[in-house]
């Protein structure tokens, strides 16, 4: 039994890890523009793809690099996605600033199918093999097998998390990006850059979500072109349960979410006698997030409904 | 006397080029749909390719009754939305005479409606058993149905392995469900007890609580109802949690990226079922890689001689029917007999394959296919 759930938890941290990744983009994105970044899973996609083409071609083939090669291809590709994301908002986003709060999304959408069509005329529609970054062993612990690559996912985002964490509490860049979000308007009339915090925030969100997929590539071992839309969706879902444009609230509904999943296939059955199958997961899990919403509307950890995110929601 | 040699020649000329504008408008339309793009994609190719190779050959010998054959292809992207699309363009298209396809069960369902209103004759591909049932006088079957691919592996998994306990998975799609649910009644039928029968959705891509709360039921083995990449996700994640078992897939499987995926631990658990024997073990099938190789630079794919096989039929209907039209093709189609190169093919009378046809299961081993067993 305590393998079972030791198990059960191990399997619910990596993809939980994973979602919380992803969800920070979305999160972040939203906390300062109130703008739903579609193309963030297509973002989570190319990180995959810029890995496997950097280790195939830059070190002459993937599954057979060193350590060094593997940490020197994860800040280039932090890097690269981080580039390709303030490229996008300077291009598709900020031309649109002062437009309806329509036109942007509808951007990113557009942008979204683009990053998609272009993967699968150059890397091809089919699926290809990522092998792990992590070394392949599998540990036994009381009964449950922990793959190395699971560690790792855990060990890395739970990093990656912290140091997010720390950066937008204590550094001088970090003050920028809180005031931003709280008001891009007042922190002008402060004499802040606005534009370089958004810059800044479209940098490090699509980072992270672009290392997620390396992650979740290396974690089920394979990369394909629409690989991102479904995670982005749960990872969507995960921002929202933990209060949209909350960062440590992204990071809980990642987690959440991976427990509900993991939880819905595990017990659904067992509990209800066989009625209701493991295929009622996702139904569970949005079962979930719709009470979460009834009792706190702006998510777990979301900020408290001010008269301004009003008049935003009214633009919808 | 000159003057009416070059009439002569002039009007000769134009003769010859009326003859050949004949000979175009007997050319009849053969169309066929299936994935082309996708993850499914290779499947589909390499499957047309294996019509496009016969109706070539045929060409090249002068056609039949004076016709030639075009051949259309057309991408369904294994979408029941698509492939309506496509059904519904090929309806109205009054050059087509003949649709080989389409390639999945999933998607052969919805269009049956339509190329049954416009009477169609449709060589249909997707092999769950309830397709055939459905009151449609305008289709045949030339593949072996799931009946006899879910049966193989429970009698292979019980009789030949001797394993008492079988887990069921599946991807809640019309083939994927089907192909599972026989294999649970068969497997319980020889005397074995079925642990579970769970569902995933068909982009599942993580299944580790799944396979953790299996690994509790102790099963010897698993039957997993569902199509690429998943097959590969699931070998893999079986082998990471430890999960100790044979991995039973459906024909989707057979394909060199299986092992690829899923890695070559992982793969050594695999058994596939397929219903084409290896492409080395009858002359018929060496001389048709060799064809196939030398139109095609590459190796034959899964489906391909399949392919081959469902032109062929087509043809021979268009040859044996009485008129060039759609309604007299249907009944060509239901009276055919001929041999082919996986042997005589002939209908029931729902249109399926007569005497079942069969199946063969294969073990990955080192990254390869081998030969196990067949029905």
């Amino acid at each position: 039994m305590t393998g079972l759930l030791l198990q059960q938890f191990v399997n619910m941290a990596t993809i939980g890890a994973i979602y919380a990744l992803i969800a920070l983009g979305y999160t972040m994105v939203y906390g300062v523009l109130r703008l739903i970044n579609f193309v963030h899973s297509e973002l989570f996609m190319l990180g995959a793809y810029f890995c496997y083409g950097l280790l195939a071609f830059g070190f002459g083939g993937i599954g057979s690099v060193g350590a060094l090669a593997v940490t020197v291809a994860f800040f280039a590709v932090f890097a690269l996605v981080g580039f390709t994301g303030v490229a996008i908002e300077r291009i598709a986003y900020k031309p649109l600033r002062q437009a309806t709060r329509l036109a942007p999304m509808l951007s990113a959408l557009g942008l979204s199918l683009f990053f998609q069509s272009a993967v699968q005329v150059l890397a091809g529609p089919q699926p290809i093999r990522f092998p792990s970054i992590f070394p392949g062993t599998r540990i036994m612990v009381a009964g449950a097998v922990i793959t190395t690559t699971q560690l790792g996912i855990v060990v890395l985002a739970v990093a990656l998390m912290l140091l997010l964490a720390a950066f937008v509490a204590r550094t001088r860049l970090g003050v920028l990006v809180r005031a931003v979000s709280e008001s891009p308007r007042t922190s002008a009339l402060l004499g802040i850059n606005v534009d370089r915090a958004i810059s800044l925030i479209f940098f490090i969100g699509p980072g992270l979500g672009g290392l997620g997929g390396i992650l979740y590539a290396s974690y089920y071992g394979i990369m394909y072109p629409t690989m991102g839309t479904i995670v982005g969706l749960k990872a969507f879902t995960a921002a929202i349960l933990g209060g949209i444009g909350s960062i440590p609230g992204a990071m809980l509904g990642g987690f959440l979410l991976g427990f509900v999943e993991v939880a819905g296939t595990a017990l659904l059955p067992v509990l209800s006698g066989g009625i209701l199958g493991t295929d009622y997961r996702d139904i569970f899990a949005f079962i979930v997030l719709v009470t979460v919403l009834i009792f706190r509307p702006t998510g777990l950890l979301g900020e408290q409904i001010s008269e301004e995110t009003m008049v935003y929601k009214r633009d919808y | 006397m000159r003057r009416s040699h070059i009439t002569g020649l002039a009007l000769a000329i134009a003769a010859a080029a009326c003859g050949i504008g004949v000979a175009r408008a007997d050319e009849v339309t053969i169309a066929s749909a299936g994935p082309l793009s996708g993850p499914q994609a290779f499947f589909g190719v390499t499957w047309q390719n294996g019509m496009q190779l016969y109706l070539d050959e045929v060409n090249k010998s002068g056609g039949v009754n004076g016709h030639t054959f075009k051949f259309m292809k057309m991408d369904d992207q294994a979408d029941p939305r698509q492939g309506t699309l496509v059904a519904q363009k090929l309806c109205d298209d009054d050059s087509v005479k003949v649709v080989l396809g389409h390639f999945n069960s999933g998607v052969v369902l919805p269009t049956l409606p339509i190329y049954s209103q416009c009477d169609m004759p449709d060589i249909i591909f997707g092999s769950n058993p309830a397709l055939t049932q459905q009151g449609v006088a305008n289709i045949v079957r030339p593949v072996p149905n799931d009946f006899i691919q879910g049966a193989l592996p429970a009698n292979y998994a019980r009789n030949d392995m001797k394993a008492e306990r079988a887990a069921v998975v599946n991807d809640k799609q019309t083939f994927g469900e089907g192909v599972s649910r026989i294999f649970a009644e068969r497997f319980k039928q020889a005397g074995g007890t079925v642990t579970s029968v769970s569902q995933v959705n068909p982009t599942d891509v993580d299944f580790t609580a799944l396979i953790t709360q299996l690994k509790q039921q102790n099963p010897q083995v698993v039957y997993l109802g569902a199509v690429m990449p998943q097959l590969a996700l699931f070998a893999k994640q079986m082998h990471d949690l430890g999960l100790d078992a044979k991995l039973f897939v459906p024909d989707g499987g057979y394909t060199p990226d299986l092992p690829k995926q899923a890695g070559d631990a992982a793969a050594q658990a695999i058994y596939v079922t397929f219903q084409v024997p290896p492409y080395d073990s009858s002359p018929e099938l060496v001389d048709f890689t060799k064809r196939y190789t030398a139109a095609f630079h590459s190796d034959p794919g899964a489906y391909s001689v399949y392919g081959y096989i469902l032109a062929q039929i087509a043809v021979a209907a268009i040859k044996s029917a009485p008129k060039l039209d759609r309604a007299d093709i249907v009944s060509a189609l239901h009276s055919t007999k001929l041999d082919t190169i996986l042997g005589p093919v002939s209908f029931d009378k729902n249109g399926d394959l007569a005497g079942g046809g069969r199946v063969f299961l294969y073990h990955i081993d080192n990254g390869k296919f081998v030969l196990a067993g067949h029905s």
